[in-house]
């Protein structure tokens, strides 16, 4: 089963604030468990006193960790695409292949207030920006083929003109050239993951997702939403198994290791998923606690991998792309 | 205690000259490979560098794909994620990048450089920059590039929301450009605000850094031109409530030293040698903002030019040296190709710091951003080379002053 790990690094405050230290004690922490990835987000909608911000913090992490994937959530008000699509593509290349890109479906009104967006965008207009917008970032990491860097020095020749790509993008919300300043991703293209979706928003999601995170529910209705979406991603030309679905768990400091890995058992076994998102708090508490007690527990019952076959996310997660499988 | 020079280790992947890439012992694969740049990042540091300067684009250098082809210049890392990176595998040095006003928000861009800041223990800088480039517009929208006046005015709303965020108040802005209603949700930065650096030298851009700026980066060939814009620059500052000492001026400075000067020399012929005529042309001409430069004759002069929309002060730079030197098309190329504008220096470590001494005591600097020709190599040469000399000369810091940027750089602590 793929397991993930969300930290929410803006949910905390005051005491419980984390430094880079304890951050990266932890994330490495669950490296050595042979965790698929950790997301960090920090898109909470209240104040924080993280020091943070997601992809600078995942730019740091990427340096001190070799194994692990690492997603940062980056907002599609906050950014516009093409400097988005660099931000990750060089994190790509800055972590050897771990990089991910968590979208967030759902707009948050205090980012629109922020970003010269005081109205926001209608939950229609908002879908079909979005779906424009990670067209654009993936067309953009496609801009350069996997062999277009030559590197010739003695013939004068630093890449094949041939195989540098130039996008032309002309859509209704955006207008991107390209192609990308920054080389292909050593996994190809960074992971996609797609966070706070609606019903509506699952077929743009299976079209363009490599993982897509869901609340939880009961095992049942996720069994049902599960093959669903399975369902939707082959009528969209897709094999299933490319988009891989977790379900989030969000745990507190006092669950039970064994009553945890019986619930995540329970639930993977039914096949209602590819695997959890664990989201938590961003405590030291709660973190020592998941990775002293449960990470061991979900280990011993075999449930996490003993260690990764592969380095870039893309094989952790039994992805196609590049680098190794 | 006399006033030292501060230094900045601009690093460009394989290095400043247009042909760095092609020389034998540059790192070609230097856009792809973190491990080099936290080998520069080290090899600056235990030199005392104040900071550390990415430039960036928001797109290709160059339109023309056989030309860019030609160059290392279409890939790279994205600056601010870069120097990420490098914040927590180094410990003092300070790291400072480029960043559009024209293709960001504010408040995004202050979160993330306040992030690079906490991140860094303090040591992050942005430097401000309009973006001159067509090739860059069309990568945000369909418009084309907009005129220098109104990118510039964009630029001064944009600095003075981000100074607002960055001193912890709502900006409560609803601006010409921007709105912004929030405080940012990050703290206060370990050293009161990143430091704001400037690049641009027209006279908007000018007033825009006695504004705002704490450190300016400039393009100047001569004494008589740094002199002049030091002056200018400083002069400018009470209009703002500011003091001269508020700023520190920084020319862009690419020197090739060697143990001799013959040997210097030889290394800069070497790289002259790979520079292939339609690749140098081409750079000339995005500098001067004008795409047919290929069409006039390599060997004649330079032709009247329109006034730039991209580049004011370095299309005026250029043309003011093609005429004072009364070179042709493929000479001012050749030079340009080189550190694209800024003061050459070839010679031997005590040759190199005459000349920086007499700029920097001669009231034309206050230190100078140095551009490794080709890397690692030049920036080793200066490092093992150039700053034992100017500290023997106690023109140059022999440890940090302190933790932070601001520490280094000898800058107040914003309110
Ligand atoms: C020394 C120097 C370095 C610059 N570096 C960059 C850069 O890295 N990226 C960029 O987009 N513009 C850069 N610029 C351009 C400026 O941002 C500005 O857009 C341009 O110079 C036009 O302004 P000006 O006419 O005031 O010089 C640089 C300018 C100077 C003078």
């Amino acid at each position: 089963m793929h397991l993930a790990i969300s930290l929410d690094i803006a949910a905390a405050t005051g005491e419980a604030v984390l430094d880079f230290s304890r951050i990266s004690k932890f994330v490495r922490q669950a490296e050595a468990a042979g965790v698929d990835m950790v997301a960090i987000s920090d898109t909470a909608d209240g104040l924080s006193s993280s020091p943070f911000e997601a992809t600078t913090l995942l730019a740091a992490l990427a340096t001190v960790t070799n194994r692990i994937g690492l997603v940062a959530t980056a907002s599609t008000i906050a950014h516009q695409p093409y400097n988005l699509a660099r931000r990750f593509a060089s994190l790509d290349i800055i972590s050897h292949g771990r990089a991910g890109w968590n979208a967030m479906m759902a707009q948050s009104p205090r980012e629109a207030a922020n970003f010269s967006r005081p109205e926001g965008f209608s939950d229609t207009d908002f879908r079909r920006r979005s779906e424009e917008y990670i067209g654009i970032v993936q067309g953009l990491w496609q801009g350069w083929d996997a062999d277009a860097l030559l590197f010739d020095k003695s013939g004068g020749r630093f890449h094949a003109p041939e195989k540098m790509h130039l996008l032309d993008h002309k859509g209704e919300f955006f207008s991107v050239r390209g192609p990308l300043n920054v080389a292909r991703s050593p996994q190809d293209t960074p992971v996609l993951v797609l966070s706070g979706l609606s019903e509506a928003d699952f077929d743009i999601a299976v079209r363009t997702a490599d993982v897509i995170l869901l609340e939880s529910g009961s095992v049942e209705s996720a069994k049902a939403r599960f093959d669903d979406l399975k369902r939707r991603a082959t009528a969209a030309g897709r094999d299933p198994d490319a988009v891989k679905v977790l379900t989030n768990i969000s745990l507190t400091a006092e669950d039970k290791p064994a009553a945890t890995a019986d619930r995540l058992e329970t639930q993977f076994r039914a096949r209602s998923c590819d695997g959890f998102n664990i989201e938590l708090p961003a405590q030291r508490s709660a973190i020592d606690d998941f990775a002293d007690r449960i990470l061991p527990e979900l280990g011993q019952r075999g449930l996490v991998r003993e260690s990764y076959r592969g380095t870039t996310l893309r094989s952790h997660l039994g992805l196609a792309g590049g680098g190794d499988q | 205690m006399t006033a030292r020079m501060k230094l900045g280790a601009f690093l460009w992947a394989t290095g400043h000259h247009i042909a760095a890439w092609r020389h034998p012992k540059a790192h070609v694969n230097a856009g792809i490979d973190i491990d080099h740049y936290i080998q520069l990042a080290r090899t600056a540091e235990a030199a005392k560098f104040d900071m550390i300067f990415c430039e960036d684009a928001a797109g290709l250098r160059e339109a023309n794909v056989g030309i860019a082809s030609q160059t290392s210049r279409s890939i790279g890392f994205e600056p601010i994620s870069l120097l990420s990176a490098l914040a927590v595998q180094t410990s003092h040095i300070g790291l400072v990048s480029t960043a559009s006003t024209s293709y960001n928000e504010p408040y995004g861009l202050a979160r993330t450089f306040l992030s690079l800041d906490h991140l860094s223990g303090g040591r992050a800088g942005w430097n401000l920059v309009t973006s001159a480039s067509p090739i860059e517009a069309a990568n945000f929208g369909s418009t084309g590039l907009k005129p220098h006046a109104d990118r510039y005015e964009r630029a001064r709303e944009f600095a003075e929301v981000v100074t607002r965020l960055w001193q912890g108040k709502a900006p409560g802005h609803d601006g010409q450009s921007f709105s912004v209603h929030d405080p940012l949700d990050l703290p206060r930065s370990p050293q009161g605000a990143p430091v704001m650096v400037q690049a641009g030298a027209s006279d908007v851009g000018r007033d825009l850094a006695a504004r705002t700026a704490d450190v300016v980066f400039t393009a100047a060939q001569t004494f008589e031109e740094a002199k002049a814009f030091y002056d200018d620059l400083k002069g400018r500052m009470a209009a703002y409530g500011r003091e001269p000492d508020d700023i520190k001026i920084m020319p862009g400075v690419s020197p090739v030293v060697a143990e001799t000067e013959a040997e210097a020399r030889e290394k800069h012929e070497e790289l002259q040698a790979l520079i292939p005529d339609d690749v140098g042309v081409a750079l000339l001409s995005s500098y001067l903002s004008i795409s047919d430069l290929g069409r006039y004759p390599i060997d004649g002069p330079l032709p009247e030019l329109p006034e730039s929309e991209g580049m004011k002060s370095r299309q005026a730079l250029v043309v003011e040296q093609s005429r004072r030197d009364g070179l042709s098309i493929r000479q001012l190329a050749r030079h340009f190709a080189g550190a694209r504008g800024h003061w050459r220096i070839v010679g031997t470590a005590a040759q190199v710091a005459d000349e920086l001494q007499a700029r920097f005591e001669g009231g034309a600097a206050d230190g100078f951003n140095v551009m490794p020709s080709y890397l690692p190599g030049e920036l080793d040469a200066f490092a093992t080379l150039v700053v034992p000399e100017l500290q023997r000369r106690g023109l140059f810091r022999r440890d940090y002053e302190g933790r932070t940027l601001r520490d280094h750089l000898g800058l107040k602590r914003p309110a």
